[in-house]
């Protein structure tokens, strides 16, 4: 995969993501902030690295392996992981400038 | 593991304790208990702890199995002993209650229910002071919520302590003429650990996790928020200073009490700075009805409590000042217990229909399972008869206040058909109700199994 397959790859995650709401806020992960960090690699290998707004919210085993699956169905992705992360912590300073509260 | 799971008896908690409430404020609107006979007297007793332990020490209960794994991010340790811990309280609570009812003589029931129900009561709380410690315990250094929480439960055993030892000694099980002395001078300082230090200052800890995530809110630790803890903690260490001031008839009590109840004005004002701090701050530009619900009880917490300080007001709220200790029960307390409860059902009930279907099909927001115009109508009419039912019995009309807990018991009961409706999934648009694989949930029994 080149880089611009790679970054293609990327960005079609990234916009598959965004069906996968937080059932609180009721607001897609992605323009919550909540997707740190997506990275592809050769042959369609995916990790996701992402957080929840509340650590310890009993959602948070739902929307990782929601954001997993929603990765696993993405053409051209032939391995997907997700891995959770409170470093750093979420806060409301994270969501996209666009989001209407 | 990041996540707590689901607790799974946490339903069945909440819907004793409506159970519980409905049955209260129908005592009070037939007439059973204070204004119709003493504060003391046992039907005002049987009242009070129906109230006190069916209804907000189960929601309590009901609410910490939930959130204390939220607060700490780990299981809990002994999770399996919910059902237990509900049957002896609930239990416990009944044979306390007919106890109660032997006393007043109004039936031919034995009196050892009394002690009975009191060591019955006492053996379930302290089985949730158990679970509640050892997973706090597990998650040291605790951040503050967890903090308030460990004061709480600190409380809640020398509440149940307390309590027990009164149900021996109105019973007459054991004579001693040290336990006279405490059932006729310990009572204040049952309230005070039950309802000041168990229900309160466990609301406030878990309020300070619960507002900013509402709210989307920055969640910081506040040097005013510390003060709060150990406002809280000081005026809880001078109530069990009493203690034995009061047992040897020691004077100073008077003093304590006092300083406790300065401290308890101090924190209340500190804790509304901080609520008002996480409001202002917060991204959500609409705060949704459980937080403006919230707010109220807040207030209403404010208000009883500068009330409380002021000598005239409390020498014309009745004997024991009965009318500040209503509007502190069911303006702050109760208000505060069926705001949340309107998102904890709501959020609950999502995770456990939609949890496992999401990413796979569209899915409700949790906002779309509760509908807030309705319950706003049904807030504002429960906060209006709580006034109403407080100035009642300031003026001391019991058939003004009967009235007015009867309007009280029909908003309570449209607000727990709220809670119904939104098991049911009543609210949600008919296209987003069931999707493949989502989960219809009992109406209080656990159906789901344990997460991982």
């Amino acid at each position: 995969m080149d880089e611009a397959e790679k970054e293609a790859l990327r960005e079609a995650v990234r916009e598959a993501l965004r069906v996968v709401i937080d059932p609180e806020i009721g607001r897609n992960v992605v323009d919550l902030g909540l997707i740190y960090d997506v990275t592809v690699e050769d042959g369609g290998i995916v990790y996701v690295t992402m957080t929840t707004t509340t650590k310890g919210c009993p959602a948070t085993g739902y929307l990782k392996e929601a954001v997993q699956t929603c990765v696993w169905y993405v053409p051209g992705v032939e391995y997907a992981e997700v891995r959770l992360t409170y470093e750093p912590p979420w806060s409301p300073d994270m969501m996209a400038e666009t989001i209407e509260m | 593991m990041h996540g707590a799971s689901l607790s799974r008896w946490t339903m069945s908690y909440f819907a004793a304790a409506c159970l519980f409430l409905i049955l209260g404020q129908g005592m009070m609107a037939a007439g059973y208990g204070y204004p119709t006979v003493s504060t003391a007297a046992p039907e005002t007793l049987a009242l009070v702890h129906v109230v006190a332990i069916g209804w907000l020490s189960l929601l309590m209960a009901g609410a910490l199995l939930q959130f204390v794994p939220v607060l700490i991010s780990r299981q809990l340790v002994g999770g399996r002993f919910a059902p237990v811990v509900l049957a002896l309280l609930v239990g416990g609570l009944l044979l306390l209650v007919s106890g109660f009812v032997a006393l007043s003589g109004t039936a031919n029931l034995p009196l050892g229910l009394l002690p009975l129900g009191g060591v019955v009561l006492l053996s379930g709380f302290a089985l949730l002071a158990g679970v509640l410690a050892a997973t706090l315990l597990a998650a040291r250094p605790l951040g503050l919520p967890a903090r308030f929480v460990a004061l709480g439960v600190t409380a809640l055993v020398a509440t149940a302590l307390l309590g027990t030892a009164f149900s021996l000694g109105l019973s007459g099980a054991v004579e001693s003429p040290l336990l006279d002395t405490l059932v006729g001078e310990g009572i204040g300082l049952h309230a005070a650990f039950g309802l000041g230090g168990w229900l309160s200052l466990t609301a406030i800890g878990v309020s300070y996790r619960l507002f900013p995530m509402f709210l989307l809110a920055p969640e910081t630790e506040k040097a005013t928020s510390r003060a709060v803890w150990w406002s809280g903690a000081f005026a809880l260490g001078l109530v069990a200073a009493c203690l034995p001031l009061l047992l040897l008839a020691v004077a100073g009590a008077d003093i304590l009490l006092s300083l406790a109840a300065l401290l308890t004005l101090a924190l209340v004002l500190l804790y509304g700075h901080d609520a008002i701090g996480f409001y202002r701050a917060r991204k959500r530009k609409q705060a949704e009805l459980n937080i403006r619900a919230s707010l109220a009880a807040l207030a209403i917490l404010a208000a009883a409590t500068l009330l409380f300080l002021l000598p005239p007001v409390r020498a014309a709220a009745g004997e024991n000042a009965a009318a500040l200790v209503y509007l502190f029960v069911f303006g702050w307390l109760t208000g505060l217990g069926l705001s949340q409860l309107y998102k904890i059902v709501a959020f609950m009930t999502w995770l456990e229909s939609y949890g496992p279907v999401l990413g796979r099909a569209p899915v409700p927001r949790v906002q779309d399972l509760v509908a807030e115009r309705r319950a706003f109508v049904l807030f504002c009419l429960y906060y209006a008869a709580v006034g109403a039912a407080t100035l009642s019995l300031f003026g001391g009309s019991a058939g003004l206040f009967r009235a007015c807990v009867c309007v009280q018991l029909a908003a309570t009961v449209a607000l727990v058909n709220e809670f119904v409706r939104a098991r049911r999934l009543s609210y949600v648009p008919a296209a987003l109700r069931a999707p493949a694989g989502a989960v219809h949930p009992r109406l209080f029994l656990p159906t789901f199994a344990p997460r991982r």
